[in-house]
C-alpha cells in the first residue's frame, strides 16, 4: 500500500473515533463547468486537516459545500452522524460548525471585538427578558465586561478559552488590545485573524480556515500554526485551506490534495512531499508542495 | 366570443407596451447593473415632450419621436452615467436605488413645473387611421406597438447573444477590470448601457402614453403606467428579454380580463381599488414567486465611517437636552405664525416625522434593508388612531403599533429571502397599492378624518404647546430606544446582518427571523408616529402620506444620514418645512441632495470633505480591486460608502 491513500475515497481515520466531518462523493456542477467532482474526504476530531490544490481546484467551493453556502449536485455531507447536507448555514453552525473566508466577510463597521461578540452571543435569544433587561440598563453594549455570563461560552474541551470574552478571545489569536478597532480599517492579515477569532466565538466543533495565513509575516504565521495545533489538541477539528507550504506541512496530520475538481491524494504531510501526482498538479514539475522554490 | 377576442387582443397591445417598458429595465440592469427606479419617469418626461413639441409646437409625429429618441434620450442617458452613476461603482446595492429613486423625483418635480401636475394630456398617434380584424376595430398604432415590442425582444436578442458589443455591454457589469483588458472601455460600455436604457424608456413612455387614447395622461398617472412593466421584468429576472416579454403580454391578458371580466361584478368602490392596485399587485406577486436567493460570500467590505455610538448615559443627557429645547421652542413659538401656519403645530409634526425617520434609522441605517413604505404604515396608524376608541385615545395609539407590527412582519414575511433591490422593490409596490387601493379609497379617509388630541387621565393636551411637548417626549423616548436597540446585542446582530448575510448566517444566526423582527418593529414604529402625526393636526386625509411623499422622505434621511437620530430629525424638519412652504420644490431639492449625496454613505452628517459631496465628472471612480495593506486605505482616498474587495 502506497503511503498517499488511494484518492476518492472517504477512508475513516484510525481508532475507529467518529469523523467530525465526512464528505462523500460530493460533485457540484456551475453551468457546463465542473468544479467538484465525486470529492470524498473526513476529518477525524483532534486533528489538523490540510486541503491544498492550485488556484481554482474547488477548494472554496468544498468549503461552502461543507458550511451550506453551496448546494451540491450530488453526495453527502456529514457534522459527524447528522447529515447536513441539506441543511441551512445556520443550523449547521448551531451544530458547532464555524468558518472563515477566502475573500474577507468581516462585519466591517462593527469593531473588532463587536465581530467577535456576535459571535460569543450567537445562542443568546435577544427577545429574552433577562437579554433585554440588561440592555435597557447597561450604558454600553459595545463591550462587555470579562466573565460576563451573557458573552461567555465554554469553547469545547479548552481551559484557556473556558470562559471566553471578545479581549480574552482577540488575545488568543494575538489581537491583544485591538478591540476598539472599526474592523474595515484593520490590515487585512489582522482581519482574518478576526475573522478566527469570530469563528472561535461559537464555540465550534469543526473549524473550516480558509487561508488563514495570507496577509500574516513569518512570525505571526509560525504563532497562527501554533495556535491551531493547540485548537485541535482541545479535541477540535480543523480543515485547513492554505497556500502556505511551510505552514500545512509544518502542522498538518493529514492532507487532501484537491485538482480541477478531484481528489488526486490523501496522505501524511511526508506522503504528499513526495507524490509525483501532486507535484505535477501544484508547479507542472517535479518540485515538492512546501519545497524549495 | 367576439368581446373574448376582443379583449385578447385589446390586453395582448397593453401587454406589449408592457414589454417595451420592462425590457428596457432589462437593458438598464443586464448593461449597468443598476435597477433604475426612474425608468417610469424617464417614460414620462418622453411622453410629455412628446404632446410638447407635437401639440404646442406642430412638429410631425415621427420627427419628434426621432428628436426625443435620437437626441434627448441619448443624451440624458449618457449624462445621467457620467455626473451620477459612474461614481456609484462598486457601492453598496442601496445607493443606487436611491440615487435612481432621486432622480424619479427630480424629474417628476420637474414635471410637475413645466406642466400642470392636475392636467390630462391628449396626444397625437404616430400613425392614424384603423382597420377591421374579425370584426373588431383596430388602429394602426395599436399595430405599431406590437410591432416594435416583438422587434424590440428580436432585436435585443441578438444584440446581447450575438454581437461583440452586446458580450461587452454584459461583461462590463460582471468584470470591469477583465473587459479592460480585452482592449474595451468600461466606461464607454457603461455609457452605451444607459443610453440604450434611456432610450427604450423613453419608446415605452411614448408608447404607453399613446394607449391612453380615452384618458388622457397626467404626471403620476403615466410615471407609474410604466411601473406596469417591472412584473414582467421580475419575471424575467432582470435579464432573460424572451421571458419578459412573454411575461409582459400575460400580465396584460391578465388586467384586461380581471378589469372586463371580474370588477364588474364587484361593488363600485372594490372595483376602483383593485383596478389602480393591479399593477403593484403583479409585482408584488412576481416578487414572492422569486426563488430564494442564494447566501453568497462576496468578500465585500463596506468602508463606512460608521458614527460613535453614545454611550447610555450620553444619550440619557442629550434626550434630556433635546427636551429642554423643545421647552424653550415651546416657549419661544408659542405665537409664532408664519403665513398661516402655526410653528408649534410644525414642531409637532417635525417630532411625528421624526419617528418615521428614527424607523428608518434602525430598517435602513443598522440593518441594511431599504423600505419604501414607511409612510404607509404611518397612513395606517395615523387611520386607527383616528377610529380606535373615539379617536386620540392612547389605545388607538397602541393598535397603530401593534396592527402595523403584524402588517409589516406579513409584508417582509415573503420577501426578506429575496436580495436588497427586491426587498425594496417589494415595499415600493406594497407602498403604492397601499396607498392607490387603501388610502385613495374614499371610504377609508374620504375627505380627511378627525382625530382628536390625546387623552391621559388627568393631563389636557389641547393646546399647541402641551401637544408639542407630548409629541417632543415621545420623539425622545423613540430616539432612545433606537439608540438602546443599536448597543444591544439585538443592535450588533442587525449590523452584523447588513455587513455581510454569509457570515452572519455561518455564525448560527438565523436572518430571517432577525430581518422580519426588525421590519415588524420599524413598521410599529411608523404607525406610532402616523397615530401621533394625526393628533397634531386634527384632520388626515389620503394625501399626507400619499406614495411619492414617502419616498422623498426617504431621501431625506438619507441625505442627511440615515445612520443618526440626528439625520432623523433633521429629515423631518426638512421635510415638514418644504411641505408646509414651497411643496412644489419638495421633490426637487429631495431629488438633488440624494445626488449630490451620492457618494458620501454616511449623509451631510458623515461628510468630511467637500470633494465627496460635489458630483464633479472630473472625479475619479474608485478602483474596483487591490488592497494596499487595509481593507479601506486602497492607494486613492477610499470613497466613504464604497464597498472593496478584499483579500
Amino acid at each position: 500500500m502506497s503511503p498517499v491513500d488511494e484518492p476518492g475515497l472517504a477512508s475513516e481515520p484510525s481508532g475507529g473515533a467518529l469523523p467530525a466531518l465526512t464528505v462523500s462523493q460530493v460533485s457540484v456542477r456551475f453551468g457546463g463547468v465542473s468544479a467538484l467532482t465525486n470529492v470524498s474526504l473526513v476529518v477525524p476530531p483532534g486533528t489538523v486537516t490540510g486541503l491544498i490544490g492550485p488556484n481554482g481546484a474547488g477548494k472554496t467551493t468544498l468549503f461552502n459545500v461543507i458550511s451550506g453556502l453551496q448546494e451540491p449536485d450530488r453526495g453527502a455531507v456529514h457534522f459527524f452522524d447528522t447529515d447536513v447536507t441539506m441543511m441551512k448555514p445556520y443550523r449547521r453552525a448551531r451544530l458547532g460548525l464555524a468558518r472563515t473566508f477566502q475573500l474577507l466577510e468581516l462585519f466591517g463597521t462593527l469593531t473588532a471585538g463587536e465581530n467577535v461578540q456576535v459571535g460569543l452571543e450567537s445562542t443568546v435569544k435577544w427577545w429574552q427578558w433577562s437579554h433585554l433587561r440588561k440592555a435597557l440598563w447597561r450604558n454600553s453594549g459595545s463591550e462587555s465586561a470579562p466573565g460576563d455570563p451573557t458573552a461567555a461560552v465554554a469553547l469545547v474541551g479548552s481551559d484557556a478559552l473556558a470562559v471566553a470574552t471578545p479581549d480574552r478571545l482577540l488575545a488568543e489569536v494575538g489581537l491583544e488590545g485591538m478591540a476598539n478597532e472599526q474592523a474595515n480599517a484593520m490590515p487585512t492579515g489582522l482581519a482574518r485573524t478576526v475573522e478566527l477569532a469570530r469563528g472561535l466565538a461559537i464555540g465550534p466543533k469543526l473549524l473550516l480556515l480558509d487561508e488563514p495565513g495570507s496577509g500574516l509575516d513569518e512570525a505571526e504565521s509560525q504563532a497562527l500554526g501554533t495556535l491551531l495545533v493547540r485548537l485541535a489538541s482541545t479535541g477540535m477539528a480543523v480543515l485547513l485551506v492554505e497556500h502556505d507550504m511551510e505552514l500545512v506541512m509544518g502542522i498538518c496530520d493529514r492532507i487532501h490534495v484537491l485538482d480541477f475538481g478531484h481528489v488526486i491524494a490523501t496522505g501524511s504531510p511526508e506522503a504528499i512531499r513526495s507524490d509525483p501526482a501532486v507535484q505535477t498538479a501544484y508547479l507542472g514539475t517535479g518540485s515538492p508542495p512546501g519545497g524549495t522554490r | 366570443m367576439t368581446s373574448f377576442l376582443q379583449y385578447t387582443i385589446f390586453g395582448i397591445i397593453l401587454g406589449a407596451g408592457f414589454a417595451i417598458a420592462a425590457t428596457g429595465l432589462v437593458v438598464t440592469y443586464t448593461t449597468a447593473g443598476v435597477f433604475n427606479f426612474a425608468h417610469g419617469a424617464v417614460g414620462m418626461i418622453a411622453a410629455f415632450s412628446y404632446w410638447e413639441l407635437v401639440a404646442n409646437h406642430h412638429v410631425p409625429a415621427v420627427l419628434a419621436l426621432v428628436i426625443i429618441l435620437l437626441v434627448g434620450a441619448p443624451i440624458a442617458g449618457a449624462l445621467v452615467e457620467r455626473v451620477l452613476m459612474r461614481r456609484l461603482h462598486g457601492a453598496t446595492a442601496e445607493r443606487p436605488i436611491m440615487v435612481t429613486l432621486g432622480l424619479l423625483v427630480i424629474l417628476t418635480g420637474v414635471a410637475t413645473i413645466v406642466w400642470s401636475p392636475k392636467s390630462q394630456y391628449q396626444l397625437n398617434p404616430i400613425v392614424s387611421g384603423s382597420f377591421r380584424l374579425v370584426s373588431i376595430n383596430l388602429q394602426y398604432q395599436q399595430v405599431l406597438t406590437i410591432g416594435i415590442a416583438i422587434a424590440l425582444v428580436i432585436g435585443l436578442r441578438f444584440l446581447f447573444s450575438s454581437t461583440r458589443t452586446g458580450v461587452g455591454l454584459r461583461a462590463v457589469v460582471d468584470d470591469p477590470a477583465l473587459l479592460a483588458m480585452s482592449g474595451a472601455s468600461p466606461d464607454a460600455m457603461s455609457q452605451y448601457g444607459w443610453i440604450l436604457g434611456f432610450v427604450m424608456a423613453a419608446l415605452a413612455g411614448v408608447m404607453l402614453a399613446l394607449t391612453q387614447e380615452q384618458t388622457g395622461i397626467s404626471i403620476v398617472a403615466m410615471t407609474l403606467l410604466v411601473v406596469n412593466g417591472y412584473a414582467a421584468a421580475i419575471v424575467g429576472r432582470l435579464k432573460n428579454i424572451p421571458v419578459t416579454f412573454i411575461a409582459a403580454i400575460v400580465i396584460g391578458l391578465l388586467e384586461d380580463y380581471i378589469i372586463y371580466y371580474l370588477l364588474p361584478h364587484l361593488s363600485q368602490g372594490l372595483n376602483s381599488d383593485i383596478t389602480l392596485a393591479l399593477p403593484m399587485a403583479f409585482l408584488f406577486i412576481a416578487l414572492v414567486m422569486l426563488p430564494s436567493v442564494r447566501l453568497r460570500a462576496v468578500g465585500r467590505l463596506s468602508t463606512v465611517r460608521v458614527p460613535r455610538m453614545p454611550s447610555g448615559k450620553e444619550s440619557v443627557l442629550g434626550g434630556a437636552a433635546f427636551f429642554v429645547l423643545a421647552v424653550i421652542a415651546s416657549v419661544v413659538l408659542s405665537s409664532v405664525v408664519v403665513r398661516g401656519t402655526n410653528l408649534l403645530n410644525l414642531g409637532g409634526e417635525i417630532m411625528a416625522f421624526g419617528i418615521v425617520g428614527l424607523s428608518l434609522v434602525l430598517l435602513t441605517g443598522y440593518s441594511g434593508q431599504v423600505s419604501l413604505c414607511q409612510f404607509s404604515f404611518m397612513g395606517i396608524g395615523a387611520f386607527l388612531m383616528g377610529k380606535v376608541a373615539g379617536g386620540g385615545s392612547l389605545f388607538g395609539l397602541v393598535a397603530a403599533a401593534l396592527v402595523c407590527a403584524v402588517l409589516g412582519a406579513l409584508v417582509a414575511l415573503p420577501t426578506l429571502r429575496l436580495r436588497a433591490l427586491y426587498f425594496a422593490l417589494a415595499t415600493f409596490a406594497f407602498a403604492d397599492a397601499v396607498d392607490q387601493g387603501f388610502f385613495q379609497d374614499s371610504r377609508v379617509f374620504g375627505g380627511g378624518i378627525n382625530v382628536g388630541r390625546i387623552i391621559l387621565p388627568g393631563l389636557s393636551f389641547g393646546g399647541n404647546r402641551s401637544e408639542f411637548l407630548l409629541l417632543s417626549v415621545f420623539f425622545v423616548l423613540v430616539a432612545l430606544l433606537v439608540l438602546t436597540i443599536r448597543r444591544s446585542l439585538f443592535g450588533r446582530r442587525l449590523v452584523a446582518m447588513s455587513d455581510s448575510p454569509a457570515a452572519y448566517a455561518t455564525l448560527g444566526l438565523n436572518l430571517a427571523v432577525t430581518k422580519v423582527a426588525v421590519f415588524a418593529i420599524a413598521a410599529a414604529l411608523a404607525g406610532i408616529a402616523g397615530g401621533l402625526y394625526a393628533t397634531v393636526n386634527g384632520t388626515v386625509g389620503s394625501a399626507d402620506f400619499d406614495f411619492f411623499s414617502g419616498i422623498i422622505f426617504v431621501l431625506f434621511v438619507t441625505v442627511w444620514s440615515i445612520r443618526t437620530v440626528s439625520g432623523a430629525f433633521l429629515a423631518a424638519v426638512t421635510y415638514v418645512m418644504l411641505t408646509t412652504f414651497w411643496s412644489t420644490g419638495l421633490g426637487l431639492v429631495a431629488g438633488a441632495g440624494i445626488i449630490l449625496i451620492g457618494r458620501a454613505a454616511s449623509g451631510i452628517l458623515g461628510i468630511d470633505r467637500l470633494s465627496t459631496l460635489l458630483p464633479l465628472p472630473w472625479v475619479k471612480r474608485a478602483p474596483v480591486a487591490g488592497d494596499s495593506g487595509t481593507l479601506a486605505g486602497i492607494g486613492t482616498a477610499p470613497m466613504e460608502g464604497e464597498t472593496r474587495v478584499a483579500g
